[in-house]
């Protein structure tokens, strides 16, 4: 498990540059976005955001929950390195119950498809082109079902024409005096040859808001990370499932390695942030997030939490005055400033008038570089940390300047967006994947990039955040470097070469293939 | 708690309705609607993060006061605890020769007592107050006369009104930051306690003030005191690191049992219904059990409420009196810098051990009620996965409780057999109260 570790430990590297203060300018009035998250109990969770290429010009639309409101999408048509700028679209996607959504191209047509999470009845939609999307459960044998659904995660299993999808869900929405210890199954739709097969029980299910598949032991076959709400589960904790191709999934257990956590999960985010070659975990809840890390030599999935140590538990409001515990959502890390280092951002609201918590919770962006691997809380500062009840969230490059952007679904208030606008940011290069079907966007897989005396890495996942995620584009910062090697793991395990591209620009890798300029 | 008996309380009460138990009563039995209440405060307890122990203690005990006040109102064989419990002036009364449904009063007294100490808690348990209120408020006033409703339900609110408006002088009413204050400094020495959990509201000890509230029945926090621990010493031969030895040696040799019993014990906030609702539980299942009446209910729940509640005063006070460090601190320092203990150790300082403490009053209560030999089976963890465990006594499940603070590596062997002496004593306080004749 351990034997790529010193290798890419010698590779990566912190800089020990400053850190340069990241800017962002709220954009929400100007961009033309008008959603809003709304709804009671059954809305208390969710409202996710997706971001994806429907136009074919290679900037993202943004598709945004509404809860009781419809579902929307709004095409993206932001000049390069301008304003923000979006207009709604006719899709077939403004469905109501939508707690949150998902892009995948589910039948490797090279058109992005859509899950929808529900508070009901589950949808896949079939992408059609230019942004118009139909219902296809019936004709890829999905079965929706009819559960709070919360959280989702996709990957495609060896021999499989189709992705495997896993669902979470969440409470007995039928239990009303007493709810709690009402978790529902999560299920998991196996891919078979020309659709999917019957969902299985991923049982026991502890009410999850969070899932991910993620090759945690780099063995090339990931496994099933599920965050869950102790709040709702009775003799629950956190999951990792094995999913092996022709198997019957499996919970990984203290007989692993695998130790107890119980937190209030509510979202993941994934980096190899500590550079020892495997995903570093960071878990949303209330009060204190998690990081866990593989503890070194670790026999199986035994994680060591760094959140106290790296800056980054993210406990409590950082500004406004509320000294009460926080509530994190959605977490996603992106280099928001180019200096070759992921930061950190974490959505956080009160559930529904929590007292105990926060009332005025700022959003967090924490950003790396700080002494001894600490993250250091810019939110305020780089004017993103918005005090609204905040969700889902999505960091992606919406105007194509190379600086991740940021929309942030709030619950019954609009959501919000950012135009990244941090002065003096460092270089940057973009890339996306492509290989044959099945499996086009290439999930699953890792890129390397080699600049500046560090190697950074990323694994290719669809799910995990909170009810929001993006495909497209995989951003990295290279600092001051003029160029970057990268190179990729593809999802059968085939390493690419190590490939040169220049700084500042959007790279195809087709598999086989020298990386290719996109023209923007 | 199994929620499945709870469910089919309701369930029971939905589709086929209930008799009348009472002369007054043609609705719901009147006990029907205490344990209804009762299982939707640990519930609550588990799912609202300002109920710590300590603080979940004082919303059961203030709760059990409210239901018991309003039946007793009503009861010759029922004496009122006004003039016995610290500060509890007359309770309001009823009117002379007037009919009362006694489930419409405690359906009343219940809802907005239980609304008003668990105001904190999340939208799920406000959902949850509020379909118990209502759905089952409306199915206790079914068949009993308007003016009877009216009248009755008037009562129980007002008599919550008066026992909450008591609570809020006795200087728990207001908790901030789930009880962890905002600035603390660990005073020097390497025998005081310093944080242990790298949770970042625990760097501060909870609650260093509860010791300091108003009692129940006990005259002051300090009403039962304890000897100092042995005192603290890195030397091999002293008795403080014996006591440290023993942790260490049983943490690396827990049998399987010892493990069931620290996880069985270990009743974690906000991840059960902490110990006091765990004993609570235990009583509930022996209530059920043993088909008990209202009244049974109610001297039963109150008396182990007061107890638990002044055993937290207690202990509270002992702890902030001694301020001692914790077995992970010292055996980390002394004995071995990667320890690990069994169970996550709570926050704020070792001496004396608070389920312990809490466990001996609650175990001093039962048994003047029930006797020395009672035996029982406890499945408040059955939905957590955890089997029944049988006991031949309540003293029998506090010893065990105690020495499940040992097997978790949370606990030196003091803390916990002083403990136990402590809960004792306060519970004898509780044991001097007049309440129900039998």
């Amino acid at each position: 498990m351990r034997a790529v570790s010193a290798l890419l430990t010698c590779l990566a590297g912190l800089p020990a540059t400053a850190q340069t203060p990241p800017m962002f300018a709220e954009e929400t009035t100007s961009a033309g976005i008008a959603a809003t998250f709304a709804g009671e109990w059954e809305e208390m969770v969710g409202g996710g955001v997706a971001t994806f290429d429907c136009t074919g010009d290679d900037n993202p639309e943004v598709l945004i929950a509404g809860g009781v409101n419809p579902a929307g999408l709004w095409r993206n048509e932001s000049p390069v390195g301008g304003p923000l700028a979006f207009v709604p679209q006719l899709s077939g996607l403004e469905m109501t119950a939508v707690s949150g959504a998902y892009p995948l191209d589910i039948d490797s047509d090279g058109i992005m498809d859509v899950v929808l999470l529900r508070v009901g009845e589950n949808v896949v939609m079939r992408g059609l082109g230019q942004c118009r999307f139909e219902r296809a459960n019936e004709a890829w044998g999905f079965d929706g079902g009819d559960a709070w659904s919360t959280a989702f995660s996709a990957a495609w299993e060896a021999g499989a024409a189709f992705p495997t999808l896993a669902i979470g869900n969440y409470i007995d929405r039928a239990e009303e005096a007493f709810p709690w210890g009402s978790c529902t199954d999560n299920w998991l739709h196996r891919g078979g040859a020309a659709g999917f097969k019957a969902h299985l029980a991923l049982t026991p299910s502890y009410c999850a808001l969070s899932m991910l598949f993620t090759d945690w032991n780099r063995s090339g076959t990931p496994s099933l990370r599920v965050s869950n709400d102790r709040e709702y589960y009775k003799g629950g904790q956190e999951q990792l499932w094995d999913v092996s191709p022709g198997a019957a999934p499996r919970l990984y257990t203290e007989a692993d390695g695998w130790e107890r956590l119980r937190i209030w999960g509510m979202g993941i985010a994934s980096h190899d942030v500590t550079g020892d070659g495997y995903p570093d975990y960071f878990l949303t809840s209330m009060a204190d997030s998690k990081f866990q890390t593989l503890k070194p030599d670790a026999k199986g999935p035994a994680y060591a939490d760094l959140a106290w140590v790296r800056g980054i538990t993210a406990h409590r409001p950082y500004t406004g005055g509320d000294l009460r515990p926080s509530t994190g959502w959605h977490a996603q890390f992106e280099d928001v400033n180019n200096d070759g280092l992921a930061d950190l951002f974490v959505s956080k609201g009160n559930v529904w008038d929590m007292p105990d918590f926060a009332k005025d919770d700022p959003n967090n962006l924490l950003v790396a570089g700080g002494p001894e691997g600490r993250f250091v809380e810019m939110g305020d500062v780089a004017g993103a940390g918005s005090m609204q009840a905040a969700r889902g969230a999505a960091l992606a490059d919406l105007n194509g300047d190379g600086m991740v952007d940021l929309i942030v679904v709030n619950r019954n208030s609009p959501a919000q967006i950012w135009r990244n606008v941090t002065p003096d940011a460092g270089g940057w290069v973009q890339l996306r994947l492509g290989q044959p079907a099945p499996n086009v966007d290439a999930i699953g897989a890792w890129i390397e990039v080699r600049a500046g005396g560090a190697v950074q890495r990323r694994e290719i996942t669809s799910g995990g955040g909170h009810a929001s995620g993006s495909l497209g584009w995989w951003h990295f910062g290279i600092g001051g470097a003029s160029g970057a090697e990268v190179r990729v793991l593809w999802p059968d395990g085939t390493t690419g070469p190590w490939q040169a591209v220049g700084a500042k620009a959007f790279y195809r890798l087709e598999r086989g293939a020298e990386p290719k300029v996109a023209a923007r | 708690m199994r929620i499945g008996r709870c469910l089919t309380v309701l369930a029971t009460l939905g589709m086929l309705g209930v008799g009348a138990a009472s002369a007054q009563t043609t609705g719901v039995a009147p006990e029907l609607v205490v344990r209804n209440w009762y299982r939707l405060v640990l519930e609550l307890v588990r799912h609202t993060p300002t109920m710590s122990p300590p603080v979940a203690s004082r919303a059961m005990a203030y709760i059990g006061v409210s239901a018991y006040e309003t039946v007793a109102a009503g009861a010759d064989d029922m004496t009122s605890l006004a003039g016995q419990l610290n500060g509890l002036t007359d309770v309001p009364t009823r009117e002379t020769g007037a009919v009362y449904d006694e489930a419409v009063a405690l359906q009343a007294a219940l809802s907005a007592s239980v609304a008003s100490f668990f105001a904190n808690t999340g939208p799920t348990g406000q959902r949850a107050m509020t379909a118990v209120t209502d759905k089952f408020g409306a199915k206790v006033s079914e068949g009993v006369p308007a003016d009877v409703v009216a009248r009755s339900a008037a009562y129980g609110r007002a008599m919550a009104a008066h026992i909450v408006h008591w609570s809020q002088g006795d200087g728990g009413a207001v908790v901030e930051n789930m009880g962890f204050p905002y600035d603390y400094t660990p005073k020097e020495g390497p025998q005081y306690w310093v944080p242990t959990s790298l949770v970042r509201q625990q760097q501060a000890p909870l609650l260093p003030q509860w010791g300091n509230n108003r009692p129940f029945v006990m005259p002051t926090g300090n009403a039962c005191p304890l000897p100092a621990p042995p005192e603290y010493s890195e030397d091999p031969g002293s008795q403080f690191y014996a006591e440290a030895k023993e942790v260490f040696d049983v943490a690396a040799n827990l049998t399987d049992e010892q493990k069931t019993i620290a996880r069985f014990w270990s009743d974690d906030p906000m991840l059960s219904p902490t110990p006091p609702g765990h004993w609570m539980s235990i009583a509930l299942q022996i209530l059920e059990r043993d088909g008990a009446d209202v009244k049974t209910h109610l001297d039963v729940m109150t008396r182990l409420g007061i107890g638990m509640s002044d055993a937290f005063i207690g202990c509270w006070y002992s702890k902030f009196e001694y301020d001692l460090v914790r077995p992970v601190t010292y055996i980390r320092r002394v004995i071995d810098p990667n320890w690990e203990t069994a169970l996550i150790t709570p926050p704020f300082p070792e001496y004396p051990s608070g389920h312990s403490t809490q466990s001996g009053a609650a175990a001093t209560v039962l048994t003047a009620l029930y006797g020395d030999a009672y035996a029982f089976s406890d499945a408040t963890h059955e939905d957590d996965g955890l089997a029944v465990r049988d006991y031949t006594s309540f003293w029998d499940a506090a010893e065990e409780a105690g020495l499940s603070r040992l097997y978790g590596g949370i606990h030196f062997r003091a803390a916990i057999e002083r403990g136990l002496d402590q809960g004792r004593c306060i519970g004898e306080h509780t044991n001097a109260l007049k309440t129900l004749v039998k």
